[in-house]
């Protein structure tokens, strides 16, 4: 509850500024945002039962075994979701997060957003949903505000930047769920 | 910014007295010109001491320099513990990419005993938090306590609602006298590469601000640069570990001291309401000194 209150009080002045600029959200953007709440939930069932299938990921001093175990993991995922680039980012649930998008990156934060990104040590990559996420490129930070701004996720899956997509991660299994191109602008 | 020449041999000359309660080393040129008056630690008894870099798991010679620079200085200043800024592991992460990047060049200080705090950078794999020897307890971002120094180690790359209220909450509730946090994207910067986090900062300093946070330490910028006080905070930033940027620093009015032509750390000594430092290079070079006074505690609203 005091969670609730405090994250409530962080985003106040944002989302604020966020409504006299662009609106409230309409009825049909809560409804894409529920469809979409529903379609990450049915991805966290198939990551719980890959999980189930494969040595759990805990905490160890060996490196081999994160490595092995994450890579373990993920082929999992895969095994239970042949999945396609807008499976959770449908066409409709996509315009609904460049609408979000668009708020932080037009609304009144949008110069140090643009600053904060290009800080940040922006990524080139070709995506494709099931892929693991490169070892050898860096994860750019997300910022605060942008964050702020888009539904919350469970604590496996996070919002990710790479070059103008925003990409679904699975920070467990190190694989993209998914991922909106030129997003960002 | 001193550097070192055949024609200047630095003579250092203990000089033993009292100057404000410390004891003052004087580097004295071969010339007899005095360079600069280095702030030692006292070493008292009970004092936290630890060492901090950043941007080091590179696996490269410089990173083993480091290494072995500070396992020669562990004899003169025993530290405990030490800070890890992000970019532990750069690169692929395979047990070798661990055995090479962090094992072999730390093994003196890890067969010792010394434990190593990480938090996560841009290049580090988020599952690094199972990795025991980081001590992150499993989590993207923690804290520890030691003495009266809270230390909170936070995962600057995904500043989520969630984690921000987390910082809030565990700020607000410590009783340390000391609050120091560290994570690898600066808050302020001079870097001409990358420049500071701007967004970061605006969500994130009026809660370290609130809370009495005295100091904090960063990478990602691949050099050493103290700032003058931003908003009551001592902000470092120490991403020299392995890693060079080579003048990349621009002039500023900000900065109190900065340090872009070769690797190095930084020790710390928290000795009562005093905070020691000192920034070294891997030759050894004593490139920044200082103490901060711990300001009174922010009185509650």
């Amino acid at each position: 509850m005091n969670r609730c209150v405090l994250i409530a009080a962080l985003s106040l002045p944002f989302i604020a500024s966020i409504a006299s600029a662009q609106g409230p959200p309409t009825p049909k953007d809560t409804a894409i945002l529920k469809d979409f709440e529903t379609r990450v939930s049915a991805y966290m069932k198939v990551h719980r039962a890959a999980e189930a299938d494969v040595a759990a990921l805990r905490k160890t001093a060996s490196a081999k075994e994160i490595a092995s175990r994450q890579a373990e993991l993920a082929e999992s995922v895969r095994a239970h979701r042949p999945a396609k680039q807008g499976d959770i980012f449908t066409p409709e649930v996509a315009g609904e997060f460049r609408r979000l998008v668009a708020m932080t990156m037009k609304g009144p934060n949008a110069a140090r957003v643009k600053k904060s990104l290009k800080s940040a040590e922006p990524v080139e990559l070709s995506l494709k949903v099931n892929d693991t996420y490169p070892e050898r490129a860096p994860l750019q930070s997300t910022p605060p505000t942008l964050l702020m701004n888009l539904p919350k996720l469970p604590p496996e899956l996070e919002y990710r930047v790479v070059s103008r997509a925003l990409i679904l991660l699975d920070v467990k299994a190190g694989i993209l769920v998914d991922f909106v191109p030129d997003l960002i602008k | 910014m001193r550097r070192r020449s055949l024609l200047s041999i630095l003579l250092s000359i203990f000089l033993i007295g009292e100057c404000a309660g410390m004891l003052a080393l004087l580097s004295i040129s071969a010339a007899g010109q005095q360079v600069s008056k280095v702030v030692a630690f006292p070493l008292k008894a009970k004092s936290v001491r630890f060492a901090a870099f950043g941007d080091n798991g590179t696996g490269g010679q410089e990173q083993y320099d480091v290494a072995q620079q500070m396992v020669r200085q562990r004899v003169m200043f025993p530290f405990d513990f030490v800070l890890m800024l992000g970019d532990n592991i750069y690169g692929s992460d395979t047990a070798a990419d661990f055995r090479r990047k962090f094992e072999d060049p730390y093994k003196p200080m890890l067969d010792a005993g010394v434990k190593f705090y990480a938090s996560l950078g841009n290049h580090d794999n988020p599952n690094q938090r199972l990795y025991k020897p980081f001590n992150m307890d499993g989590k993207r971002y923690y804290s520890f306590r030691k003495e009266n120094v809270e230390f909170f180690a936070l995962d600057s790359t995904y500043m989520d609602p969630v984690q921000l209220a987390w910082v809030e909450k565990q700020l607000s509730a410590s009783t340390a006298e000391w609050k120091i946090c560290y994570f690898h994207h600066p808050l302020y910067s001079d870097g001409k590469f990358h420049g500071p986090d701007r967004d970061l900062r605006a969500r994130l300093e009026p809660i370290l601000t609130k809370a009495g946070v005295s100091v904090v330490l960063s990478g990602h910028e691949h050099f050493y640069e103290r700032l003058k006080p931003q908003q009551g905070i001592y902000h470092f930033i120490i991403g020299n570990g392995g890693q060079l940027r080579y003048r990349d620093l621009k002039p500023s009015q900000d900065i109190a001291k900065g340090f872009d032509t070769d690797r190095g750390f930084a020790l710390f000594e928290v000795a009562g309401d005093e905070l020691y430092f000192q920034a070294l290079s891997r030759t050894g070079e004593i490139m920044d000194s200082g103490m901060i006074q711990r300001a009174a505690a922010p009185k509650a609203p």
